[in-house]
């Protein structure tokens, strides 16, 4: 199972309204269902059902699938995160980094106490490394992309609880 | 042939592109600004990214977002449309360099015919009719009686800082010669810091002829027929058909094969058009060339039968020219109406807003390239173009009839449109004749555009 190809469709069923896929991978014997869960909020992103599938699988591809999945194209997801936290939207389209570089430290974790002054990420956009400063004050919530991941202009990228 | 291309426009042509990519097996990526998350196109898109807010400049002319957009979608390609980026050469250089490849035509091509002055001494070298001018500035009256004796009056006299119809003067004889030199002269200082002028040729009441081009990236070069666009509102056009009823086969040979002398030239490649002005006297003369895929394209589309947005992206991918200029035929005639959310009886101001109802025209010999739609909102950040309307028949005449038949059942409510001047111009007699010139809308609906046709009301 490509993990790319289920990002996008999550994707899709976000812009679409879909509620529910299911998926088959027979040459991996795989069987897969992607379902929003409109009733209660989900943990980041439309839950990833495993129906059935080969040993290979299990636990670590769910988790991998939902850990990787970028809440931000859905509405219905961010709906919910409005409650506990303000979203910092990209100011660009590019590259998202964690990091100045491969070897840096990360300039923000869960956890992390930021001011309007605090550099949160990279975009990258035509080899210029953009600093992204944060708009708010308050500690980080929830990052909400994956490193060197692309992102479109206004996509969410960190939760913040301000203060 | 490219995997995947980003199309770098909105509204109509990001229709049009990517419904030439969807029978070509090509992907497509659009990109929007948040002002069109609406659009209709995006749902045939293969992959969409919202490149930036909905001011142009930070949306749709960012040349690193888009960029950025192409980079992280992995396109091979970006096809960049009419206005925005289409002639921005720095545009085409970046993508040059990103080894993405630019749908039209090379950098350096975009660059020379972008300089107008060139882009005349292109055509001159070229054994092209050019405008007769001082070709340079006129220093003194004395120079420019000189000049105006030798070119024929009228004469137009311009400001070389000036632009958009400003520091421009007519003069008839050589008295108003004296007097417009200085009065432009000093307009032009007050208005531009700079009171150079030159001048041109006044050519009374043209025509406005145009020459479609289309070249491979092998030299090989041909020309698909004329566009008429002389229905024109302060150099904006309205109307276009093919062929010009003002035309005899003997002009029109003449003025292709000026236009594909001009073409050679410039080494030109892809899709692109040389503009003519024709005069009442039978007189034509190169004005300028549009290095890029035209609003008007499709009416050349109708009489050749060709996908001329295809072609191009065919052309850019490298493949030859499948057809020589002996094999292009013409059929029938074809005119364009361009359908522009604005509103007449108020000068033409833009009317964006919510489409409450929208129900276009159909039939035999109708076609429509619009992404309007029932509840669409008209963004008030662009262009006023909401669609192309064209018609298609055996004979002017009868495409005239299908037009009007087809402008008739066009509903749109809501925002005001340009449909009822539309309708009064194909009803118009001088335009049914064919023997109409740009001057005719400033003629017949400059003072008063509500008026309906046939009354010319100067109050």
């Amino acid at each position: 199972m490509d993990l790319k190809l289920i990002q996008r469709l999550i994707a899709m069923m976000n812009r679409g309204g879909l509620a529910e896929i299911d998926l088959e991978d027979s040459n991996a014997g795989i069987k897969l269902r992607l379902k929003r869960e409109s009733a209660a909020p989900p943990p980041q992103a439309p839950l990833v059902h495993l129906l059935s599938g080969g040993h290979a699988l299990g636990g670590p591809m769910m988790h991998q699938a939902q850990a990787g999945v970028p809440a931000a194209h859905g509405s219905d997801a961010l709906a919910k995160k409005e409650l506990i936290g303000t979203p910092i939207p990209s100011p660009m389209v590019g590259t998202f980094y964690r990091s100045a570089s491969p070897e840096s430290e990360v300039f923000v974790a869960v956890g992390k106490r930021v001011t309007t002054d605090s550099v949160l990420c990279i975009i990258e956009a035509m080899k210029v490394m953009n600093e992204i400063k944060s708009e708010v004050s308050g500690e980080i919530l929830e990052i909400l992309v994956e490193n060197g991941e692309p992102v479109e202009y206004g996509q969410p990228l960190f939760l913040v609880k301000t203060s | 042939m490219f995997r995947r291309i980003l199309i770098a426009n909105r509204g109509e042509i990001a229709q049009r592109v990517i419904r030439a990519c969807r029978e070509l097996g090509i992907e497509t990526v659009a990109v929007y600004s948040t002002a069109d998350a609406d659009a209709i196109y995006l749902r045939q898109a293969d992959e969409t990214i919202c490149i930036g807010p909905a001011a142009s400049a930070k949306s749709y002319l960012d040349i690193p977002s888009i960029i950025a957009a192409a980079e992280v979608a992995d396109a091979d390609a970006i096809h960049p449309g009419y206005g925005f980026l289409s002639e921005n050469e720095h545009f085409a250089e970046v993508c040059r360099s990103c080894k993405i490849t630019f749908i039209g035509p090379e950098p350096e091509t975009i660059a020379k015919l972008g300089d107008k002055v060139a882009a005349r001494a292109l055509a001159h070298a070229a054994g092209v009719p050019i405008v007769p001018g001082s070709d340079g500035p006129v220093e003194d009256e004395t120079k420019a009686i000189a000049v105006a004796a030798k070119i024929g009056y009228p004469i137009m006299i311009k400001a070389a800082a000036g632009g958009g119809g400003r520091g421009m003067r007519i003069a008839r004889n050589e008295p108003s010669l004296v007097t417009g030199f200085h009065a432009a002269s000093s307009e032009a200082k007050a208005a531009f810091g700079d009171g150079t002028v030159y001048l041109e040729k006044f050519v009374e009441n043209p025509r406005h002829i145009e020459v479609q081009i289309m070249a491979d990236k092998h030299g090989k070069i041909v020309h698909l027929g004329e566009r008429d666009c002389s229905i024109q509102r302060r150099h904006q056009k309205l109307i276009e058909e093919s062929p010009s009823p003002a035309l005899t086969p003997e002009l029109r040979e003449r003025i292709c094969k000026s236009a594909v002398a001009v073409a050679k030239h410039a080494n030109y490649q892809n899709a692109g058009t040389v503009e003519f002005l024709l005069g009442r006297d039978g007189n034509y003369y190169f004005i300028e060339v549009n290095a890029r895929i035209q609003v008007e394209h499709c009416v050349t589309e109708l009489v050749t039968g060709l996908d001329l947005v295809q072609l191009q992206i065919r052309m850019a991918a490298g493949e030859k020219l499948p057809f020589d200029q002996s094999d292009v035929r013409f059929n029938g005639h074809a005119i364009e109406c361009r359908i522009n959310a604005e509103d007449p009886d108020r000068d033409f101001q833009p009317s964006p807003g919510k489409i409450d109802l929208f129900v276009p025209p159909g039939g035999p010999g109708v076609r429509l390239d619009s992404h309007a739609y029932s509840g669409y909102r008209i963004p008030p950040n662009y262009d006023s173009m909401i669609g192309k309307l064209l018609a298609h028949r055996a004979r002017r005449d009868l495409a005239v009839r299908t037009m009007v038949r087809a402008l008739d059942e066009f509903i749109i409510q809501g925002p005001k449109t340009t449909i009822p001047l539309l309708r009064n111009v194909l009803n118009h007699s001088d335009f049914r004749a064919g023997d109409h010139d740009t001057g005719f809308i400033e003629r017949y609906y400059g003072s008063h555009p509500g008026i309906p046709m046939g009354r010319k009301d100067n109050a």
